[in-house]
Order: C-alpha cells, then structure tokens, then sequence
C-alpha cells in the first residue's frame, strides 16, 4: 500500500456498463413503444428490467462506490456539501456526492416503477401486454399501463435534471464527471483524503449477481 | 450565493408544474346539455357513449383472454373458443354506435377523434373489416387448431389497430 497509482478507479466496469447500457435504452424503449414496435420494446424492456436488477444487486454487494449503504451515510453530510456548493467550492468527491446520492436513489426507484409496472401492462386492445400480465385483469393490467405511461414522465423529468446538474458542475463549478463514467478511473490526487475507501470490485460476486439478474429474466420471459 | 441551488430546483418544479399541466384535462364539461340530447335511437348522447365503451371494453377483455392464453404452455382451448365467439357478438351493429353528435364535443368522456364524422365511410368500412377479421377468428377458433388461432388473433388484432391509429385518441 506505499505505492498509490496516479489515476484511481472511481466506478467500476458493471457500473459504467449498466449505466450506458441504460443511456442506450431509454431512448430506444420509448421510441419503440410510440412507433408500436411492441416485440422490441418487451424484448429491450426485460434487458432493462435485468439491468435494474442487477444495480439493486451490486448495490448490495458490489464496489465500495456501487454499494447503497455508504451512499445512505453520504447523505448525513448533505448540508455541508450544500454549503460547500454555495461557495462554489464542492471540490471532488470519491464515489457519489451527497446530492448525488438522492438522484442515485430517486433514478433507481423510478426505473424499478417503470419496469415492474411494463411487465403488467395490457394496452387497449388486449392485443400487447407484459409477460406478467396473464396474472392480472384487464382492467388491473390498463391500471399498470397508465402508471407505466405516467412513470415515464417522472423518469424522463429526473433524466433531465440529471443532465441539467452535469452541466452546472461541467460549466458552472469546473467538475469534469463524464469522463470518469467513460473510464472509471480520476487522478488520484483530484481527491483531498488521505485514505480512501477500498473500491475493487469482486469477480465472483459480479458474475453471480449477473447469473441471477440473467436467470430472472429468463424466469420472467417465459 | 443560492443561484447554484436554484439552478438546480427551478428546471425540477418547472419539469413538475408542465407534468400537472399535461394531465390536467381541461375540455371536459360535464353539465352540458347535449350529453342529455336523445338520438334518433332513443338513447341519449351519453348512454350512447357509454353503451359503446361498454361493449368495446368487453371485446378489450375477451382479446386479452385469448392473448393470455396462446402465451400459456398449453392453451385452454375452451376460454379460447368462448372468447373468441364473444368479439363478433358483441361488435354486432358497431357502425350504428358512432351517430352524429356522439364526439367529445357532447362534454362526456370518450376516446372518439372528431375525424371519425369527416370519414364516417371510411370508418365503417374499418368496423366492416374487423367484424369479419372477428368471424373468421371465431370459426378457426372452434376448430381447435392453436396456430392457426394465433393467425388469425394477429389478423383481428391488427384491424383493431388500423382503427385505433386513426380514429382513437391515443392515451
Ligand atoms: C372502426 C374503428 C374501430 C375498430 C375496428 C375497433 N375499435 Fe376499439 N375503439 C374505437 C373508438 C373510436 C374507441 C373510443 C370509443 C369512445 O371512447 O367513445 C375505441 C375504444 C376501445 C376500447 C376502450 C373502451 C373504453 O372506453 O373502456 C377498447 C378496449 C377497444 N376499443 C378495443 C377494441 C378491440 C379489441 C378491437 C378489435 C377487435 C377494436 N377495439 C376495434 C374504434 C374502433
Ligand atoms: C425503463 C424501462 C421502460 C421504459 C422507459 C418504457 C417506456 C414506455 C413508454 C414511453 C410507453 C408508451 C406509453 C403510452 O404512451 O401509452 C410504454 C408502453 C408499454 N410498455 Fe414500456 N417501458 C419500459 C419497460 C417495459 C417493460 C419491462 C415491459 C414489459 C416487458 C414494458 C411493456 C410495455 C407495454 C405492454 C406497453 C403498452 C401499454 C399501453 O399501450 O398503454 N415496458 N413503455
């Protein structure tokens, strides 16, 4: 431990993965869903449906920066790091900024919505609808499919204040962020602490959390 | 020194306040006189309406029925049969339920674009085509043969859309 690389890894290769992955696929779910290319849209839905999943998974037992638990306890320092932000002074923070924190949280929670409500859905002709619509009415499933049509606002809103703040940080307070989303790795000497967090990302755990999230798709689909 | 936050919680009430304003449905008018007008048929605009919702609503559940049950591992031909000779009985006479007057322009709720009584040829020949897409769903049903079920399910089904596409507020 004497000798530190230059440049550190801040997000792993499953958080970038997933997180482009879901760039790509919100566009292409809502587009496929407006042209009526139903087929697609389930098939890149269930995609989504795994990708969630396996976030909810890795942020259990993923790397340092992809775990829930310390983001939970970065949001105790929240008014501080307003404070900080006033000033105009934020400086780099390891992993997910406070205020990123409750965008992290607010995205995922929408997204879980948003695919557990698609899997229900029936459209008005009972002609389309989710794999797991066979358990539900048609009026239960037109239920699900008006949330999921509503659900898709509030993501498309949290996407743009997602957006929104990268630039104020890009522009406004000189944080560069999306490269480190591309790469994974920062300076090691962007960050003040002495000590930071071991962050590597265990082999065998991404594998079976991949395997389950892959198998409960399957489960689903069929 | 508060511009940093504002810039963040103004675009998030703005993108809130236009959500509420989408949803908001503002033509809607239900003390309106002409929901109470009797058609020739003897019902009024609104019963009218709604007697045709009623209907398509219980085509909407047969078809899911049907859709459910080719998805299954194995079929139950019986829900299959008996709902698929519910969708041309209930569609019977659906080119009489769209009389003049019975558009969103009456205040009550329906789905029914304006276009419908600028094509009203058009659209019969599209309630003329499903109701046949129906028939035949309905014979190949009690044959019994489940791909070709899921044929003609497809093909009913798309004359559904054709429909809908044109005539049918999206929702
Ligand atoms: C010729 C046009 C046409 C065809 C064909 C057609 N529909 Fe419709 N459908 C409509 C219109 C117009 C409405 C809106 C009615 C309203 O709101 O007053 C509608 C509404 C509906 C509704 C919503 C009813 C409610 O308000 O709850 C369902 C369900 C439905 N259609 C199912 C079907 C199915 C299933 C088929 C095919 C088997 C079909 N429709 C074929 C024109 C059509
Ligand atoms: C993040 C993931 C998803 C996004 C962004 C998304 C987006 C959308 C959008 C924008 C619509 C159109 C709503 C409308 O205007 O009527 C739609 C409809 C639909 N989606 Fe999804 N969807 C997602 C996941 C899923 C999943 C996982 C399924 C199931 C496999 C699914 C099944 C459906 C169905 C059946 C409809 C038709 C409902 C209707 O006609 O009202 N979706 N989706």
């Amino acid at each position: 431990m004497t000798t530190e690389p230059a440049r550190i890894l801040v997000w792993d290769g499953a958080v970038r993965l997933v997180h482009w992955l879901m760039v790509a696929l919100v566009p292409l779910l809502w587009w496929t869903a407006e042209q009526g290319y139903m087929d697609w849209h389930k098939r890149l839905g269930l995609t989504m449906f795994g990708l969630v999943l396996f976030r909810l998974l890795w942020g259990l037992f993923g790397s340092w920066t992809a775990r829930f638990a310390p983001m939970m306890r970065r949001i105790g320092s929240l008014s501080s790091y307003l404070g900080k932000l006033r000033r105009r002074e934020p400086g780099a923070t390891f992993g997910h900024s406070p205020l990123a924190v409750l965008s992290v949280f607010a995205l995922l929670i929408v997204l879980v919505a948003q695919v557990t409500t698609g899997l229900f859905s029936v459209d008005v002709d009972g002609l389309e609808s989710g794999p797991l619509a066979i358990m539900v009415s048609f009026e239960t499933g037109r239920q699900f499919a008006e949330v999921h049509e509503f659900n898709f606002n509030l993501l498309a809103a949290l996407i743009v204040l997602h957006i929104v703040a990268i630039a104020i940080y890009r522009f406004v307070l000189k944080e560069k962020l999306v490269g480190a989303m591309v790469t994974g790795r920062r300076s090691r000497s962007d960050f003040s602490e002495a000590h930071l967090p071991d962050n590597r990302p265990r082999k065998y755990t991404m594998m079976i959390a991949a395997l389950l999230s892959v198998a409960c798709v399957i489960v689903i689909s069929n | 020194m508060r511009r940093c936050k504002s810039k963040i919680i103004v675009p998030l009430l703005a993108s809130l306040a236009l959500l509420s304003a989408c949803g908001q449905n503002t033509e809607t008018d239900m003390d309106s006189q002409l929901a109470a007008v009797e058609l020739p048929n003897g019902m009024t605009v609104k019963e009218q309406i709604e007697a045709r919702q009623g209907h398509l609503k219980k085509i909407g559940k047969a078809f899911k029925s049907i859709s459910d049950q080719l998805k299954a591992d194995s079929p139950d031909l019986a829900r299959i049969q008996a709902a698929a000779a519910l969708v041309p009985k209930e569609a019977e006479g659906m080119a009489d339920w769209f009389p003049e007057g019975t558009g969103s322009e009456s205040g009550v709720k329906t789905d029914a674009l304006p276009v419908i009584w600028k094509n009203k040829s058009d659209f019969n020949d599209k309630v003329l085509a499903m109701q046949e897409a129906a028939a035949g769903l309905d014979t190949v049903a009690q044959s019994g043969d489940v791909a070709t079920i899921a044929t003609a399910f497809q093909a009913t089904g798309g004359k559904c859309k054709d429909c809908h596409d044109k005539y049918r507020e999206d929702d």
